[in-house]
């Protein structure tokens, strides 16, 4: 296996504050990971530790073979909140095209192909129809499939989705992981998400992460691995494999 | 009124006046609408009131104020933005330090300028009577300047004011383009001292795109809305300044807010009856 990503003993502190301690991960192509863990744990961290955002205090990531810094453009990401201002005077469309920088020319309006791929990435999240619209006016599922377009405009080869169903009910939760196993044939995907139970029906692997990093392949998930990690018993939904 | 269309038909004065608003408010909508969608407002204010250092000094030393203007304003955005991203001060503290220290220079050497400073005072209020036809090239020239860069860049721009991570992502340096876009908010600033004048120079570069944003859905809408916005008021404060001899920078900045009051409560009216 030729990993997309790897960390080797990778460890970040925030002033002092140890977050992530250790990690060491291997990602394979086409690799559908699930990282859980309670809040607080590193998760966000660890994602910006391989987008490059942050520098780790010691060990080695590379992204494709490359830094993160270099590989990054191979990435789509979807981050937990928008970092955005939601009254930025901006529609759907001109934010979904944003994923075309880094692989469109550098002056000037955006090419054809650039609308074209664009206007496919709005389709697969159903969100054609309102690509007039501003940002500003979106519900909160509505901007989450936006963000969602807006990394899959970049034409990636790893998405990474930082709890990408937080706010939105169960029924377009379901939808759009049914959309990332199915773009998971060409794409290596990572998702980051609190609930364990529901993403052991989608992922191959679940790595765990309070600070330092255990990985499990789907199968072994039990309550008492969620236990260990969370510290506190949890209801576990059986899925039938 | 009249008297207004005479001397627009009679004076070369009142036709450069008129070509002055107009050139001033194509770069002034443009780089008003990033200043207002960044919340930059203040940050060009000290731009502006900075400025002041450069024109003392061009006049102590002889050479043209609106040089010494343009040279200023450059520093000053740049010396800002670099600061602003690298020693990572209060942005406030940032701005009122240029702000102050870079008017207190220019009052130094104003100062220590033999001669009542007539044409100075005319930079600090503006007096949009006394345009020149050189200026009113250089605007041209500031103007096609602004056009370009914003034509070649708009994606970059428009990526870095809305979602800097993002943009880091995606292999923009969001830091160049913070600089780049300061540099042409120091190049409107120039554009706008022939106007009002740089101590009103914050409330043109704001309000006319403050307002056009009450009513505009894209950058690109704003952009054309605050141009239209700011050529109605920089005329309509001309027209009403000529008769009674009022000064005319200041009329045109009331003129801007009133007709930015006037968008305000439109707006509100407008989304209100939509509610219902």
């Amino acid at each position: 296996m030729n990993p997309v990503i790897q960390l080797d003993d990778v460890s970040f502190a925030y002033s002092g504050m140890p977050v992530v301690k250790n990690i060491n991960l291997a990602i394979g192509e086409e690799e559908f990971l699930g990282i859980v863990g309670p809040n607080a744990g590193g998760k966000s961290t660890l994602l910006k530790l391989i987008l490059g955002l942050l520098q780790p205090d010691t060990g080695m990531i590379t992204v494709m073979g490359m830094t993160p810094e270099q590989g990054r453009s191979r990435i789509g990401y979807v981050p937990q909140h928008p970092t955005f201002s939601r009254d930025f005077p901006i529609t759907v469309q001109d934010t979904v095209l944003l994923g075309r920088l880094g692989n469109t020319r550098w002056y000037g309006p955006y090419l054809k192909q650039d609308r074209d791929i664009a206007k496919q990435a709005m389709q697969a999240v159903e969100i054609a129809d309102i690509r007039y619209r501003p940002v500003g006016s979106l519900s909160g599922g509505q901007l989450q499939r936006v963000l969602i377009a807006r990394a899959l405009a970049c034409k990636p080869d790893i998405l990474i989705l930082d709890e990408p169903t937080a706010n939105i009910d169960m029924r377009v939760e379901e939808d759009i992981f049914g959309l990332l196993k199915q773009y998971n044939e060409h794409m290596t995907i990572i998702v980051v998400s609190h609930d364990i139970g529901f993403i052991s029906g989608y992922v191959d692997r679940v790595a765990c992460l309070n600070q330092t990093l255990v990985c499990h392949t789907t199968e072994e998930i039990s309550g008492k691995i969620i236990e260990e990690l969370y510290g506190a018993p949890v209801k576990m939904i059986q899925h039938s494999h | 009124m009249s008297n207004f269309f005479t001397a627009l038909f009679n004076y070369s004065f009142m036709q450069h006046a008129m070509l002055a608003c107009l050139l001033a408010s194509i770069g002034c909508g443009i780089i008003g609408t990033y200043v207002v969608v960044k919340r930059i407002g203040f940050l060009a204010g000290g731009i502006a009131h900075s400025v002041l250092a450069g024109m003392g000094i061009a006049y102590f030393i002889g050479s043209s104020p609106l040089a010494g203007a343009m040279i200023a304003a450059l520093i000053a955005g740049i010396l800002i933005g670099w600061i602003n991203l690298h020693w990572r001060q209060h942005e406030d503290i940032l701005i009122a330090a240029f702000w102050s220290v870079g008017m207190a220079i220019g009052i130094l050497f104003i100062s220590r300028t033999p001669g009542y400073s007539i044409d100075l005072m005319s930079y600090m209020f503006g007096n949009i009577l006394l345009v020149s036809g050189q200026d009113l090239y250089l605007m041209l020239i500031l103007d096609i300047v602004i056009i370009i860069t914003v034509m070649l860049f708009y994606k970059q721009f428009l990526a870095a004011a809305f979602d800097e991570e993002f943009s880091r992502l995606r292999g923009i340096n969001v830091e160049f383009f913070y600089i780049l876009l300061l540099c042409m908010v120091a190049l409107t600033v120039v554009l706008l001292i022939q106007i009002v004048g740089l101590i009103l120079v914050l409330a043109l570069l704001i309000l006319p795109a403050a307002t056009a944003a009450q009513f505009a859905g894209t950058i690109k809408r704003m952009m054309v809305v605050s141009i239209i916005l700011s050529i109605a008021t920089t005329t309509l404060g001309l027209v009403i300044s000529y008769e009674p001899d009022l000064p005319s920078g200041a009329t045109i900045i009331i003129v801007a807010g009133f007709v930015y009051v006037l968008g305000i409560i439109c707006h509100k009216v407008l989304t209100q009856t939509k509610s219902v």
